[in-house]
C-alpha cells in the first residue's frame, strides 16, 4: 500500500466512555468483520479486561476503508491501555500513531486520565479529532461538554464530531475525518529499518509476538534484527497484521503496523518502547527514548497454604513471560512461609496480577499491604533501597531518606472541592493548581474543576482512591504520574505483641501519624488475636517510645461442661478439634495467633 | 461377679429446648409403648453375664415422660437379667411440668431413689429464652413435691452463662438455690451448639452470644456461695452435700464399665466405647424383630486410654494419683508428661496436692486447655 494511503491512529477515552464499542463499529463498518462474527467488543480480548471494563494490553487492527473520494485507505487502529498504571505503554502507543480520536462521553465530560493522555498525544504532535460520544442517550449534555472541550483543549464546535458508537450515528463522518485530517506516515522506505515496539505478548508456539510500527525501512520474514536498547538479536519467524484475525504477510513496509513472531522466550526481551533495527544495516539512532518498566508499588504475595509455594512459583514464572513490568523476588516470612516480594506499575497492575494468579492458576493467595521503595543514605555513606519497613535501618544510621512522589490531577464537579482538598491535605498533598473547566451549565455546583497536587505515592496506596470516590459520590476522576524522589521525614512504627517485635507488622509513617496508626493497629490486633492464658500487651512503638498500647485480657473460661450420657468420644473429638486448631496457630513468642488474624492485620488499610 | 452401671436413654421431649443438641424427639410420645418394649428386648439381648448393677441412670430427653407402667416394665426386664445391688443408686431425670406428686411417689416405689430435676433457671424470662416448657414456680413446686414424695437424694440442674443474665440475678438465684436444701447440684455452662434454635438466633443477632467472661464470673460466684452453704464441689460441674456425690457419674470419670441402653445410648465395656444408633425408628423396628440395632464401636488403644484416664480423672476435684496411673498403665506420670505438667502448673492451671495432681480453681474454668495437652 502506498504510504500516502496509510493512517495510523488510536482512540483516547476514559473507562466506559465507549472506546471498545466504537472500535467494534469501525471494524464492522469497514467490513473487516460482520456484526454476527464479532463477540461483543473484539479488542478487549482478555476475560479480565472485559469484566473490569478496561483494556490492559494494546493491540492493533488493520481496516481497509474506501473513502468518498473513491480511494481505499489502510487504517491501523491501535488500542491504548486505559489506566494510569500503564501510562508508559500509552505513550509508546501514541508514538506509533499520527493521529488520535479523542472520545468524550457526552453524558459525563472530560476525565482526568483522558486529559493526561490528550496532553501526551499533543506532545507527540498527533492530530487529534475531538469526538463527543453517546449522543443517542437522553442524558447527553452536548453544550456543557462542548464548552469543556473548547475551554480546556481549545477545539471548536466545528471540528468536533458528534457520534454514537452504539447506533452508528456519525461513524461515517468520523472515518472521513480520520482519512482527511490525520496525516500519512512520513518514514523513509530506503533508510535502515527502525521499528517501534508498542506491545508484546508470549505465544507458546511462536515465542514472543511483538507489536510494532515500521517507521523507516521494512521487515521481512527471515530478517535478522536487533533491539537497540537491550541488544537482543532475533530472526523474524513470521510477519503479519491483524484484521482482527492474524494475517501473515511477506513484508511490513514503511508506515505499516503489524506484528512479528520472534521466537524469544520472555516478553522482557522485546521491551515496549525499544527500537528494532537490522543486524546487517543498523540505524544510527533509536526512535524515541526507551526506559525499562519500573515498578513503583510493592507487595508480598504468598500462598494461603504454605504447601502451594511451588505452584505459585511456577505461576509467577508463567505470568512474567507475558508481563515485563512485573518483578518478583523470593521472600521468606516466619509467619507466612515462602512467597514473593513483587513490584508493580501501580495498584491496578497489582490487582490484575493477583486476580490472574488466582483465576488462571487456581491459587489462593495472600497479598500484603502495598508499599513503595525508599532511598536511604546511611551515615557511612552507603545508599540502599528499602521496600520492607522491617529492613529500615535504625534512625541513628539514616542521614537522608527519600520517597517517590507523584503529580496528581483530579477532575471533579466543584461542589466536591472542599472534601477533596481535605483528603489531599490529610494525604500530605501539596496544592499546585486549580483550573475551572468550561462554562458552568445549569447550577454553579456542576462547574467542573481540575485540581493539581503533588503528593507522596505512599499516601495513594491504601484508601486514597476509595476516599476520593466516596467523597465525590463517584464523580471525581484521577490521574497521576511519577514525579521523582523527594526528601521524606518518616519513622518506622513497630508493633510488639507480648514484648516481641513482629517485623511483618512494621510500617513506615509520618511521625505525626504514628500515634493514630499505632492505635488502629493495636486495636485491630486486640480484636483479632484470641485471648491467651495470660495477659498479652500489644504495643506500637517508634524507636524505643511506646505510642499506643492495649492489653488482651487473659482467657477465663474454656471448658466442656456436660457429659452427655457417658458420651466420652464426643468430648474427646471436640478436644481433638480444638487441639488441631491450636496446632495451626502461628506463634509470636508464646502467643498463638491464627493465620487469619495475622493476615487481617497485615491488610489493615490506614 | 462384676460391677456394672446401666444408662438408659429416653429420647422423648415435649418440645426441644432452644439450646439442646442432644438426641431427643419431640411429638413422638405415642411411640413410648413401642420404645419400652424395644428397651426391654435390648436389655434381654445385651445381658452381661454375672454382673451386679451398682447404678442405674435414666437420662434423656425427658425420662419423666415415661409413664410409671413403662418404667415398671423396664425395671422388670433389668431384674430378669441382673441382680441390682443393695443400696444401688437409681436416678431418674425429670423435668418440671411433666410430673406430679402421684407420679413421683409411684416411681419411687418402683425403685428410683434419686431424682435429678432439670430446673435450669429460677427466672421466667430466662426459662423462656432457653425454650423450657415450665415456669420457675413449677420448678419450685416440683422440688417440693419430690421431697414430699420421699426423695432424700435430690439433684437440681442449673445453667450458668445465660446471655443477658445480670450478676444480681445470678446472686439472687444462688441465694434461693441454697434455700431449697437439695442434696446435689449440677451447674452447666451454656454452650452454643450448632443446629440449635439458640444458635440460629445468635447468628441472626436476636440474642447476644453467651459471654465467656460473664460465665466465668457466675461460676466463681457459684463456687463461693455453694461452698459457704455446705456443698462440696467434687467435679467441674457438680456439687453435693457430703455423701451425695453422684455415683453413676463417677463411673464415667473413673472409666468404670457401663452399659448404655436405648437409642443413642453409649456404653463403655471391655475397653470399647460403643454408641447405639441414634435413629429412633431403626432402633424400634430392629428390636421389634428381635434383632440388635446397629452400633458404632471404637476400641480404645492404650495411649488413648491413658489420656482418657488423665482427662476424665482431672475433672474430679480430687484429681489423679501418679500411683493409680502407674498401677493401671505402668507409666510414670511425672516423667511422661513432665512438659505438660510444668506448663500447666506455671500457667496456674494444675497443682500437686497430697500426692495427687489436680486442677486449680482457675484450671477448672480452663479445663480444655489442660485436657488438650494430655490428649493422645
Amino acid at each position: 500500500m502506498d504510504q500516502r494511503h496509510i493512517r495510523n491512529f488510536c482512540i483516547i477515552a476514559h473507562i466506559d466512555h465507549g472506546k471498545s464499542t466504537l472500535a467494534d463499529r469501525l471494524i464492522e463498518s469497514t467490513g473487516a468483520m460482520r456484526r454476527e462474527e464479532m463477540s461483543a467488543q473484539v479488542m478487549d480480548s482478555m476475560e479480565l479486561e472485559r469484566e473490569r471494563g478496561i483494556t490492559i494490553k494494546a493491540k492493533a487492527i488493520r481496516l481497509n476503508y474506501t473513502a468518498t473520494d473513491g480511494q481505499t485507505y489502510l487504517l491501523n487502529l491501535i488500542d491504548t491501555p486505559g489506566h494510569v498504571d500503564f501510562s508508559y505503554e500509552v505513550s509508546r502507543t501514541l508514538a506509533a500513531c499520527e493521529g488520535a480520536v479523542l472520545l468524550v462521553d457526552v453524558t459525563q465530560g472530560i476525565q482526568a486520565q483522558t486529559l493526561a493522555n490528550v496532553y501526551s498525544a499533543m506532545e507527540h504532535n498527533l492530530e487529534i479529532i475531538p469526538v463527543l460520544n453517546k449522543m443517542d442517550l437522553p442524558t447527553a449534555e452536548p453544550e456543557r461538554v462542548m464548552s469543556e472541550v473548547k475551554m480546556v483543549l481549545g477545539y471548536t464546535e466545528a471540528e468536533t464530531l458528534k457520534i454514537s458508537g452504539k447506533t452508528g450515528l456519525g461513524v461515517a463522518e468520523l472515518l472521513e475525518a480520520i482519512v482527511h485530517r490525520i496525516p500519512p506516515p512520513s518514514g523513509k522506505p530506503e533508510s535502515p529499518l527502525r521499528s517501534l515496539i508498542f506491545d508484546s505478548h508470549y505465544d507458546r508456539y511462536k515465542g514472543v509476538i511483538a507489536y510494532l510500527r515500521v517507521v523507516d525501512g521494512s521487515i521481512r520474514k527471515g530478517d535478522r534484527l536487533r533491539f537497540m536498547a537491550t541488544g537482543t538479536e532475533l530472526e523474524v519467524i513470521e510477519v503479519g497484521y491483524f484484521n482482527p484475525r492474524e494475517c501473515p504477510v511477506d513484508v511490513l513496509f514503511t508506515g505499516e503496523v503489524g506484528y512479528i513472531a520472534t521466537g524469544l522466550k520472555q516478553v522482557g526481551e522485546a521491551p515496549v518502547g525499544d527500537t528494532l533495527t537490522s543486524v546487517e544495516n543498523p540505524a544510527a539512532t533509536p526512535l524515541v527514548g526507551y526506559r525499562p518498566a519500573k515498578p513503583m508499588v510493592f507487595a508480598g504475595i504468598y500462598p494461603t497454604e504454605a504447601n502451594d509455594y511451588q505452584d505459585l512459583r511456577e505461576a509467577m514464572e508463567k505470568l512474567k513471560l507475558n508481563d515485563a513490568s512485573l518483578t518478583s523476588e523470593m521472600e521468606n516470612s516466619p509467619l507466612l512461609g515462602h512467597g514473593f516480594r513483587c513490584g508493580f506499575l501501580g495498584l491496578l497492575h497489582m490487582d490484575i496480577v493477583y486476580e490472574r494468579l488466582e483465576r488462571e492458576f487456581g491459587l489462593s493467595l495472600v497479598v500484603t499491604a502495598p508499599g513503595v521503595e525508599y532511598l536511604i543514605t546511611k551515615s557511612d555513606g552507603e545508599k540502599i533501597t528499602v521496600i520492607n519497613p522491617g529492613e529500615l535501618p535504625d534512625p541513628s544510621q539514616i542521614v537522608k531518606m527519600e520517597e517517590p512522589w507523584v503529580k496528581v490531577s483530579i477532575i471533579t464537579p466543584s461542589k466536591f472541592i472542599g472534601p477533596i482538598m481535605e483528603l489531599e491535605r490529610d494525604s500530605g498533598g501539596v496544592h499546585k493548581h486549580t483550573e475551572f473547566l468550561g462554562a458552568a451549565m445549569g447550577s454553579e455546583e456542576n462547574q467542573r474543576v481540575r485540581l493539581d497536587y503533588d503528593m507522596p505515592l505512599r499516601s495513594m496506596l491504601t484508601t486514597f482512591y476509595d476516599s476520593l470516590k466516596s467523597r465525590s459520590k463517584g464523580y471525581a476522576s484521577l490521574d497521576y504520574e511519577f514525579d521523582g524522589y523527594r526528601d521524606a521525614k518518616l519513622v518506622k512504627l513497630d508493633i510488639l505483641v507480648n514484648e516481641v517485635l513482629v517485623d511483618a507488622f512494621s510500617r513506615i509513617v509520618p511521625p505525626e501519624q504514628a500515634m493514630n496508626v499505632g492505635r488502629i493497629l493495636v486495636q485491630k490486633l486486640k480484636e483479632e488475636i484470641p485471648r491467651q492464658l495470660f495477659v498479652v500487651p500489644v504495643q506500637a512503638a517508634v524507636g524505643g517510645r511506646i505510642v499506643a498500647r492495649t492489653d488482651i485480657g487473659a482467657k477465663r473460661k474454656d471448658v466442656l461442661a456436660k457429659c452427655y450420657g457417658g458420651d466420652i468420644t464426643r468430648k474427646r473429638k471436640l478436644l481433638d478439634k480444638q487441639k488441631e486448631g491450636k496446632k495451626k496457630m502461628k506463634l509470636i513468642g508464646r502467643v498463638e495467633v491464627p493465620k487469619e488474624a495475622f493476615l487481617s492485620v497485615l491488610k489493615t488499610e490506614i | 461377679m462384676t460391677e456394672l452401671s446401666l444408662y438408659i436413654h429416653i429420647p422423648f421431649c415435649r418440645r426441644r429446648c432452644a439450646y439442646c443438641s442432644f438426641v431427643s424427639y419431640a411429638e413422638r410420645e405415642t411411640d413410648i409403648p413401642a420404645y419400652t418394649r424395644a428397651l426391654a428386648e435390648e436389655i434381654k439381648l445385651r445381658c452381661v453375664d454375672d454382673a451386679e448393677i451398682k447404678t442405674i441412670y435414666f437420662g434423656g430427653g425427658t425420662p419423666s415422660l415415661m409413664p410409671a407402667d413403662s418404667l415398671k416394665e423396664i425395671f422388670k426386664a433389668i431384674r430378669t437379667c441382673y441382680k441390682i445391688a443393695d443400696g444401688a443408686e437409681v436416678t431418674l431425670e425429670a423435668n418440671p411440668g411433666t410430673i406430679d406428686s402421684g407420679y413421683l411417689k409411684t416411681v419411687r416405689s418402683l425403685g428410683v431413689n434419686r431424682l435429678s430435676l432439670g430446673v435450669q433457671s429460677l427466672d421466667d424470662a430466662e426459662l423462656r429464652l432457653l425454650g423450657r416448657i415450665h415456669t420457675s414456680s413449677e420448678a419450685r413446686e416440683s422440688t417440693r413435691q419430690a421431697k414430699e414424695a420421699g426423695f432424700t437424694n435430690l439433684s437440681l440442674d442449673f445453667i450458668y452463662g445465660i446471655p443477658e443474665r445480670s450478676q444480681v440475678t445470678w446472686r439472687n438465684m444462688l441465694a434461693e438455690i441454697v434455700t431449697l436444701r437439695v442434696q446435689h447440684l449440677s451447674l452447666y455452662g451454656l454452650t452454643l451448639e450448632e443446629d440449635t434454635p439458640m444458635h440460629e438466633r445468635v447468628e441472626r443477632g436476636e440474642v447476644p452470644s453467651p459471654d465467656p467472661d460473664a460465665a466465668a464470673s457466675e461460676y466463681e460466684m457459684a463456687e463461693e456461695v455453694l461452698q459457704a452453704a455446705g456443698y462440696n464441689q467434687y467435679e467441674i460441674s457438680n456439687w453435693s452435700q457430703p455423701g451425695f456425690e453422684s455415683r453413676h457419674n463417677r463411673v464415667y470419670w473413673q472409666r468404670g464399665p457401663y452399659l448404655g441402653l436405648g437409642a443413642a445410648a453409649h456404653s463403655f465395656l471391655d475397653n470399647k466405647r460403643i454408641a447405639n444408633t441414634s435413629d429412633l425408628d431403626i432402633y424400634i423396628s430392629e428390636l421389634s424383630g428381635g434383632k440388635l440395632p446397629p452400633q458404632t464401636t471404637e476400641v480404645i488403644s492404650k495411649v488413648v486410654a491413658l489420656s482418657e484416664a488423665i482427662i476424665l480423672g482431672l475433672r474430679l476435684n480430687e484429681g489423679i494419683s501418679a500411683g493409680d496411673i502407674q498401677a493401671h498403665f505402668g507409666i510414670d506420670l511425672h516423667h511422661r508428661f513432665a512438659v505438660e505438667i510444668a506448663d500447666c502448673s506455671s500457667l496456674g492451671l494444675l497443682e500437686e496436692k497430697g500426692g495427687r495432681l489436680r486442677l486449680t480453681p482457675r484450671g477448672r474454668l480452663l479445663g480444655n486447655e489442660v485436657f488438650m495437652r494430655f490428649l493422645a
